[in-house]
């Protein structure tokens, strides 16, 4: 069957109404015999049959309409074999958007009749408008402690006022148009200094002796954004204790007995390698391990993924930490490396320090810090010992993971790494 | 507060002032029974009769003439160039008479008129439909250029530019007349010309914008939070006269620059705020200003025109350029 | 034999001719109202007294390049003595004897070819478009001056004076046009004075007038002597009535002749004979009036010897003031840009007002 869609009927028109079949399904019809009549927005045109062959399925009945470029009939049509849609040139063209270079529209087969819908002046008289009725609303920026829509942050450049200064009474906090005029219309409640400087200082308006204000950027400001998203959501808890690897074989790698011993955590409890949604309530167990390393430089933190800790060996667990170290160091981590793992770790023991309460970056629900390692006293059999132990610390999201969960996943860590190997 | 569609805010706007300012007439070609090509002024003249909303003869050039006539004595003309691309034969006009008016009679006389004309690519439209010259408009002294880039600001900037006491270029980018909706509430309340407008903060990266590729860099911002790259968004809306402070103080927080516009490169209103930043931004620069434009070429017809138009892909191959250099 | 469906004629009107007589008796009241006739040509003198004066200034470096209006005065007398005050003119620019009966000074136009913005600030009715260059646009300034009128309900008038050159651009085709579609209370004159600097009327086109372009867009349109006072103010006169009373705009075409230079800058002798000049000067309009007031015995050489000693002191005191005028401000490159100066052109004004002291 050879499927014929409604062209576009002369101007740029999105859809047209079946005012009159002039044939029926089976009758024998020849090219641009009247085929029927539709009504746009604009005019009543008569639309001829493109084939000569037999009139096999109308998509839509008399005061249907159908959507430009959605099939109107279908057609047998000798020598020709194999569902087959018309060429539809321009509307090929219109699948391309700016955003999604040769992405082509998705083809549908029915059509979906929208009797109830008026049809609509498509609003052009050349080509075709891309229209729709989604309804978007501007995002109010909120910097430095101001709230504020791009409009009248634009109404205070124009008059001129900081709107470091000015009391905002909108809902939220939100300044609105009438408080920058009333702050325009009462220059005394701006300070002249402050008003000339480039960029208003958080909302305290002081200057401290010690230093200046700087913007936050980069890496420091993804920083900020991310603890202070982690704060507001997550419900955290710490565990903390001390693995001992006083028998560990000569020649083992921290970082590495790490990882491992975390998918060894991951393999009693699931729920500690997984991500948590707390707005749908839902949560992913995974089943592989990614883990997110935390990575200090003067810029600020992030965390880059280590990918298939779950079944990488040891070897290619210190490949893949020397490559994250040299894209540090290079500074070109791949965008990509920096979401996706699904657990954390922290090894901020490198530098000082015994325990931690570190943050964990939703979805994530775990993360592992471990210490500064210490000589131990510790008692054995008969008398005591003085065994190397690494102090752990581990945070969990109470939301997702019960105290139980989080301590059996420590105790199974523990247990991990005290192995020689 | 009703949803509408940027061309009916444009609509709501001249309804508004014709409502309000027995002055405001709207004329041009098809404007009146027909409410316009692109429906701006759709339902006008049954509402506001044909001596308001008045359908002329065809003649670019005469529509200019008449409306700089019309304003110098007492009316304001919100006159519609069908297309920019007929735009041309009103140059004179706007750069002989409109522009001037004021400066070369000491202010004795004065041309509060506006000429709205539909803009730019993307809706597949015949030879001349779809360029973008609004650089040659912002080069002239004593106009404003407007661009809108929402429904909420082309409500508002009309608003203002219809009331402007000085002639105003008014630029319609149709690709995105019917893109979307936004609630605009029919208050008469216009926004600020001559300034930009800050649509998202951010502490990476400037990408200066208007018209419809606000719509690409906002999509391209949003792209890069997800990478953790920061990009603050800026709707210049005035391309003239420009509010280079906005651009600088946005730049002296970000380090970097991409503008983004549809005209071709070469004189770009691009090249006037790469200039701008290279005048007085030059120590805040953390990375060479990048422009992602229309290409140097002629715009294609509508088969390619996707193509010589900047895509989210290109703004982000510039971001990554320009990120990857410091 | 196909048949016709338009034809059309275009009148010729012209009451004195080139030796001062009238040509018939039946003639416009104005050609026995002497006193006004007196006023006119009044007008007229002091319009060719100041431009003497102004060629001599240019060519003493005391003014920039300045346009002549010689051989103009009848036309330019006629269009502004025929006009009310609140009408409006669209001149071209050179149209100084009509600009004077309007009210505007001497002193303001050798202020706007001596390089000041302000002469173009001129005391005729302040809603006077100015001097304008760029050819023939005016016509269409004055086409929506009269569009204004006719929206508010104003009995008022819109005149614009176009030259046999500009005739032929599409700004004059299109105010014809739009004149006609809209019924404007317009007149659009053609001040056809032969030369479009060096390209003769000739060689605008070959339609034996240039009134009939009016015809073509469905105007009323006569061709008047331009050297004419009487027929001149009569048809003006005529024109600016019809369309006061709701009748649309005509087209009058007024014949007369450059006798000058195209402006100081130019030198005529380059692209036209003498003898053509010559002959032009025999039909002048100035020294026509003056014999057939003389021969009406309502002007005597005593009389004629006083107004020149007038027009000289007159025009002696203009340029007096003319040079009194100061130079403009740096400010005044910027205040009067915009009515809402932009914060960048500010800035540009506060550096040139430091760098430019």
């Amino acid at each position: 069957m050879k499927i014929f869609k409604l062209p576009d009927l002369g101007e740029g028109l999105p859809d047209a109404e079946i005012v009159e079949w002039l044939v029926k399904e089976g009758d024998a019809v020849k090219l641009d015999d009247p085929m029927v009549t539709m009504e746009t927005a604009k005019a009543v045109v008569e639309v001829p049959s493109p084939y000569t062959g037999k009139v096999a399925k109308l998509y839509g009945q008399e005061g249907d309409v159908i959507e430009t470029g959605k099939p109107l009939a279908g057609f047998d049509v000798e020598g020709e074999e194999g569902d087959e849609v018309d060429e539809q040139p321009i509307e090929d063209s219109s699948s391309e958007t700016p955003g999604e270079d040769g992405k082509s529209r998705e083809e549908t087969e029915e059509s979906k009749p929208a009797a109830d819908v008026a049809p609509e002046d498509a609003g052009t008289v050349v080509g075709a408008m891309e229209t729709s009725n989604a309804v978007v609303t501007e995002t109010i920026s909120s910097v430095g402690g101001i709230k504020v829509t791009p409009a009248v942050r634009a109404v205070a450049r124009k008059l001129k006022v900081d709107l470091a200064l000015v009391i905002p009474s909108g809902k939220d906090g939100i300044i609105t148009r009438a408080d920058v005029e009333s702050a325009s219309r009462n220059p005394d409640a701006v300070t002249p200094s402050a008003a000339a400087a480039p960029r208003a200082a958080p909302a305290t308006g002081r200057t401290l002796p010690s230093g200046e204000w700087e913007a936050i950027r980069g890496t420091r400001r993804t920083m900020a954004r991310v603890m202070s998203e982690s704060h507001k959501q997550v419900v955290a808890t710490t565990l903390m204790d001390d693995a001992d690897i006083h028998h560990w074989n000569y020649g083992q790698n921290i970082t590495v007995r790490l990882l491992r011993c975390l998918w060894a955590g991951a393999r009693v409890e699931p729920g500690l390698n997984a991500w948590y949604d707390g707005e749908q309530n839902m949560r992913m167990l995974h089943k592989g391990m990614d883990v997110g390393m935390a990575v200090d430089t003067p810029d600020g933190l992030f965390a880059a993924a280590l990918r298939n800790v779950h079944n990488s060996s040891a070897e290619a667990m210190r490949a893949s930490i020397n490559r994250l170290k040299e894209n540090v160091n290079n500074r070109s981590i791949p965008p990509e490396d920096l979401k996706g793992y699904t657990i954390m770790l922290s090894n901020f023991g490198v530098f000082a320090g015994r325990y931690a309460t570190p943050i964990i970056n939703p979805p994530c629900v775990c993360i592992v810090a471990a210490g500064k390692l210490v000589n131990e006293v510790v008692p054995v059999l008969g008398g005591f010992e003085v065994h190397k132990t690494i102090p752990l610390s581990l945070t969990f999201d109470h939301r997702a993971v019960t105290g139980g969960e989080a301590a059996r996943f420590l105790k199974a860590m523990l247990e991990d790494l005290a192995r020689p190997e | 507060m009703a949803s509408v569609a940027m061309v009916e805010a444009v609509t709501m706007a001249l309804a508004w002032e014709l409502t309000n300012d027995e002055s405001v007439v709207v004329l041009g070609e098809d404007v009146g029974i027909n409410g316009g090509v692109f429906r701006a002024t759709a339902g006008l003249r049954d509402r506001f009769g044909d001596q308001r909303v008045i359908d002329t003869p065809l003649a670019e050039t005469m529509i200019a003439g008449l409306s700089v006539g019309l304003a110098v004595q007492g009316m304001k003309p919100v006159a519609e160039a069908q297309f920019m691309g007929f735009i041309y034969p009103m140059l004179d006009h706007i750069i002989c008479h409109a522009a001037r008016m004021r400066h070369r009679t000491r202010g004795r006389l004065t041309c509060p008129m506006v000429l709205r004309a539909p803009f730019g690519g993307g809706i597949h439209a015949p030879e001349h439909h779809s360029e973008s010259t609004e650089a040659l408009f912002a080069h002239i002294p004593g106009i404003r250029v407007v661009i809108p880039s929402s429904p909420s600001r082309a409500y508002g900037l009309l608003l203002a530019a219809i009331r402007d006491p000085d002639p105003v270029v008014f630029l319609e980018p149709k690709r995105i007349y019917r893109l979307n909706k936004e609630e605009v509430e029919d208050n008469g309340e216009d926004l600020p010309l001559d300034v930009c407008y800050v649509l998202r903060d951010g502490t990476d990266i400037s990408l200066v914008t208007w018209g419809a590729m606000v719509k690409e860099t906002l999509e391209a911002a949003m792209s890069l939070e997800d990478r953790g790259i920061s990009a603050e968004v800026i709707d210049v809306a005035t391309i003239s006269p420009l509010d280079m402070d906005t651009i600088i103080e946005s730049v002296a927080k970000t380090g970097r620059c991409v503008i983004v516009h549809e005209a071709a490169r070469m004189c770009g209103v691009g090249a006037e705020i790469a200039a701008g930043l290279a005048d007085a931004g030059l120590f805040h620069l953390l990375a060479p200003v990048k422009r992602v434009t229309g290409y140097d070429s002629i715009m294609p017809l509508y088969k390619m025109e996707m193509k010589y138009m900047p895509s989210v892909k290109r703004i982000l191959n510039a971001v990554e350029e320009v990120m990857g250099i410091s | 034999m196909p048949a016709t469906v338009a034809s059309f004629k275009i009148d010729y009107y012209q009451f004195l001719s080139p030796d001062g007589t009238l040509i018939s008796d039946d003639v416009p009241p104005l050609a026995h109202d002497f006193d006004e006739l007196m006023k006119l040509y009044r007008q007229m003198v002091l319009t060719r007294v100041f431009d003497k004066k102004a060629v001599a200034l240019q060519r003493t470096g005391k003014l920039g390049t300045y346009a002549s209006c010689l051989g103009h005065e009848a036309s330019h007398v006629g269009v502004g003595s025929a006009m009310r005050e609140e009408d409006c003119l669209a001149p071209m620019y050179r149209e100084y004897g009509a600009q004077f009966c309007r009210g505007v000074t001497m002193s303001e136009v050798l202020l706007y070819w001596g390089g000041d913005e302000r002469g173009n600030d001129f005391s005729g009715p302040t809603h006077d478009f100015a001097w304008c260059v760029p050819i023939a646009t005016q016509c269409l300034h004055a086409a929506g001056a009269a569009m204004a009128f006719k929206l508010r309900g104003e009995a008022r008038v819109a005149v614009s004076i176009v030259g046999d050159g500009g005739s032929s651009k599409g700004d004059f085709l299109e105010a014809i046009n739009v004149a006609s579609a809209f019924e404007l209370p317009m007149v659009l004159v053609i001040l056809n004075n032969q030369w479009a600097i060096s390209v003769p009327r000739s060689k605008q086109n070959t339609a034996k007038t240039l009134a009939q372009k009016g015809i073509a867009g469905g105007l009323p349109s006569i061709q008047v002597d331009g050297n004419d006072l009487i027929a001149c103010r009569w048809a003006m006169e005529n024109a600016i009535e019809q369309a006061r009373e709701g009748k649309g705009t005509t087209v009058v075409e007024l014949i007369t002749y450059r006798l000058s230079d195209h402006t100081t800058a130019d030198d005529a002798t380059r692209y036209r004979a003498d003898e053509e000049v010559d002959s032009a000067w025999k039909r002048e309009p100035v020294s026509r009036l003056k014999t057939y007031l003389s021969e009406q015995g309502a002007w005597s050489d005593k009389q004629e010897t006083e107004l020149l000693e007038d027009a000289a002191k007159q025009v002696e005191k203009a340029v007096a003031e003319y040079q009194a005028v100061g130079k403009p401000s740096i400010e005044s490159m910027f205040d009067y840009m915009y009515g809402d100066m932009p914060a960048d052109l500010q800035a540009q004004r506060d550096r040139a007002l430091e760098e430019l002291k």
